[in-house]
């Protein structure tokens, strides 16, 4: 992927001659990176300095969240998300280690997973409820201490953080 | 002749012998790693002689009072024996004027379990004849009197070692009987009950875990007998034995809390004085946000019965939730984005949180209380809080909580309603009275989460022994935690508990736990209807412990309440209960 960008740079500055660029067509990128998984879409975010403003937009995350959603969800959730700390965060905090510690359990059951599951209502609920709980901890920490660090896990999900013991 | 009542022993016993029972303490060697395991394999058994019928059974230059058995017959001074080098005789028996050798502990035990098969099976006649001779033995040399009785009784079976009864040192010859190694599947009773003349063989580290907890309850049942001498020299046995346990785990540790806890209780009698001291309402909150964090006991009570709450809630519009014991407030941001986020909208939530006064000037409830409308002005939800300071429960009057009766209410205890099963005043304990206010309330659920054990027997030893199973079970579960200081400050947190259910007694005592099935009981006595645990519940409660690292925990759901336990032993068990309406008296006239 940023290869084949790369390359195009390159072409771009040898030929002159076309005056397409990837860079131009906000929508287009949008779509590319929409397909992404969760770790290509953060080192997107490092390729250059509008890429990582993209990359930072919440939808997109929004999007990473939600689309192996096998119901779409409800309306409210998107005003709630944003209030708690985005999409984004709700990713990085709760979505990726709780997928991730799920699937190792079920694929340490015993039978092959796919890759790319659907993940199911009560999984979405319970991560929303994690992060809520991790929002309140900060708010908790955030008047006693000075911290300010908002990339700092709260200390109520740092169990997801620990590798599973088998 | 008097009645023998035994349960059957196990295998390598140990004997422990008091003033004026016969007990013979037994413990099969488990090779479990788990220490919830071997402690479950201990059986206490006594024999009880009345000492009037067998004036020969002195029980030897004892420090004790022995309070009708020094029979005049017996010619013995009353001076303890001469001190025994200490890694020949075996000092646990020694403090209690036996001289045993170690080598022989099995041996001796062997053979006095075949006395007991040999009194029981003999005539009432024989026995009876034992006991109207003169004394012959002194039983301090316990090896070559269970011989020499057993010659006595039958004169078939030859000891292995000098018949005579003359009480000189023991001849006995070290058993060089087959080796015998227990293997796990035996803990049954009906294998391990090995033949006469069998020895075991136990790995050293084993020997001293199992010989930890043999002294633990030995010593407990000297604190329930009030012979707090011999309580204190067992706690020095205890504490040696600690230094050569591994105490960072297992037994060590949990047995650590238990021999402190014991050792306040000796030294400080609970009548006397406070043995536990109280930790100011901050210092709690930050054991128990560590306990909180470090293993997932309290965050299943609170997403259990957060979702249960959710569900009571369902189409109401004003709702009232009641937390008898609001900390930090853990529980509610997770209710505030659920009912946030419910088809319909979110309701008008009022929230009272009951907590203690705090004596800092930090008005700590409502500052936690303005958290929590900070976090529901985010999310969108109407919400109101109130808070009611009061150091015990029961002093909480229903008026203080403002209940309106248009609202829907919730009543939520985590972990509080056994602080109330004390000894309570004229008007009965203080629970029946406040689960009547809280009947009166009539709320559509009424929340309940206990810890699912029995400690709050009448008997110390019996409390002494369940919280040592349960709380042995609970460190082994904490194990798999390996944050700290969440871990340490956890640990801390559990010891309270454990201090306050062994070293404290009467209303100081307030960690009185007992069994869902005890609740069950009294909820229905108080008119309570059981409400079943969804399985919403269940699988949210599945779903929380697989994202916790450790593979042991287990929910059951156990008649519409759910329990989660560490292999397959609940720890702490989440009912739901609905407030049937009082018969509403009918008045005529006016």
């Amino acid at each position: 992927m940023l290869h084949t960008h790369n390359n195009i740079l390159e072409r771009e500055t040898k030929r002159e001659k076309h005056n397409i660029s990837i860079n131009d067509h906000n929508d287009i990128l949008i779509e590319v990176l929409q397909r992404l998984d969760g770790r290509s879409l953060a080192a997107a975010a490092c390729v250059c300095k509008k890429w990582c403003s993209i990359v930072r937009n919440d939808a997109l995350w929004e999007h990473l969240c939600f689309r192996q959603l096998s119901v779409p969800p409800s309306v409210g959730v998107r005003s709630v998300v944003l209030a708690l700390g985005g999409y984004r965060r709700l990713y990085l905090m709760c979505v990726r280690p709780v997928v991730s510690r799920l699937k190792k359990r079920r694929s340490n059951g015993g039978h092959t997973e796919v890759v790319r599951r659907l993940w199911n209502r009560n999984e979405v609920e319970l991560s929303l409820s994690l992060f809520c709980v991790e929002y309140y901890e900060r708010l908790l920490l955030g008047d006693g201490g000075a911290v300010g660090g908002g990339e700092s896990a709260a200390k109520s999900l740092r169990f997801l953080c620990k590798t599973v013991n088998v | 002749m008097e009645h023998l009542s035994y349960v059957k022993p196990l295998y390598a016993p140990f004997l422990c012998f008091t003033h004026h029972s016969f007990s013979l303490y037994s413990l099969s060697i488990s090779i479990s790693p788990h220490i919830s395991t071997s402690i479950h394999n201990i059986f206490i058994f006594s024999y009880s002689y009345s000492p009037s019928t067998h004036p020969h059974f002195y029980m030897g230059p004892t420090p004790y009072n022995s309070s009708n058995s020094s029979s005049s017959a017996c010619s013995s001074s009353t001076k303890p024996p001469p001190p025994q080098p200490p890694d020949q005789m075996d000092h646990l028996l020694a403090g209690a004027g036996y001289k045993v050798r170690s080598n022989d502990l099995t041996q001796v035990a062997e053979r006095l379990e075949h006395l007991e098969t040999v009194m029981v099976k003999s005539s009432p006649v024989d026995i009876s004849d034992i006991g109207n001779d003169a004394v012959y033995y002194n039983p301090t040399d316990l090896a070559s009197w269970v011989d020499s009785l057993l010659t006595e009784l039958n004169p078939n079976v030859s000891g292995s070692g000098s018949g005579s009864g003359s009480g000189s040192g023991s001849g006995f010859v070290s058993g060089s009987g087959p080796a015998y190694v227990s293997d796990p599947v035996m803990n049954d009773m009906n294998n391990v009950y090995g033949e006469f003349g069998q020895q075991v063989v136990t790995p050293i580290e084993e020997d001293v875990s199992i010989r930890l907890v043999h002294v633990l309850m030995t010593c407990a049942e000297a604190v329930q007998r009030g012979d707090m001498s011999l309580a204190g020299l067992l706690i020095d046995d205890l504490q040696g034995l600690l230094g050569r346990v591994n105490s960072g785990c297992g037994i060590g540790k949990v047995g650590s809390f238990f021999v402190d806890a014991l050792s306040r209780r000796v030294v400080n009698s609970p009548q006397n004085g406070v043995v536990q001291v109280d930790l100011s309402a901050y210092e709690n909150e930050i054991l128990y946000h560590h306990y909180y964090e470090a293993c997932p006991y309290l965050k299943f009570a609170h997403f259990t019965a957060n979702q249960a709450i959710l569900e009571a809630f369902d189409g109401q519009d004003c709702v009232h939730v009641i937390d008898f014991n609001l900390m930090q407030g853990l529980q509610w941001p997770a209710l505030i984005q659920a009912l946030a986020l419910r088809p319909g909208g979110p309701p008008l939530l009022r929230l009272t949180g009951i907590g203690p006064p705090s004596l800092d000037g930090r008005d700590s409830l409502r500052e936690i209380g303005l958290k929590l409308a900070e976090l529901a002005r985010s999310v969108n939800v109407r919400f109101a809080f109130r808070g009611v300071a009061a150091s015990r429960l029961d002093d909480v009057k229903p008026w203080m909580l403002q209940v309106s009766p248009k609202e829907a209410v919730a009543v939520n205890s985590i972990m509080q309603l056994h602080k109330l099963l004390g000894p309570g005043g004229p008007r009965g304990p203080p629970v029946d009275l406040v689960l009547d206010w809280i009947r009166d309330l009539n709320p559509r659920i009424l929340m309940v989460v206990e810890q699912e054990s029995n400690h709050n027997q009448p008997e110390f030893l019996d409390r002494f022994t369940e919280s040592l199973y349960y709380y042995s079970t609970m460190f082994d579960s904490l194990d798999a935690c390996t944050a700290q200081p969440e871990k340490t400050l956890a640990e801390l947190y559990i010891q309270r508990e454990i201090c306050n259910v062994v070293c404290c007694e009467g209303s100081a005592r307030v960690e009185r736990h007992e069994p869902l099935v005890r609740w069950r009981e009294r909820l229905t006595g108080a008119g309570f209807a059981p409400l079943h645990l969804g399985s919403n519940a269940f699988k949210q409660a599945r779903m929380l412990l697989t994202l916790f690292s450790a593979e042991g925990y287990s929910v059951e759901e156990n008649e519409g309440c759910l329990t989660l336990g560490w292999h397959s032993r609940p720890l702490i068990a989440a009912s739901a209960w609905q407030a049937i309406p009082k018969p509403s008296v009918v008045t005529t006239g006016r």
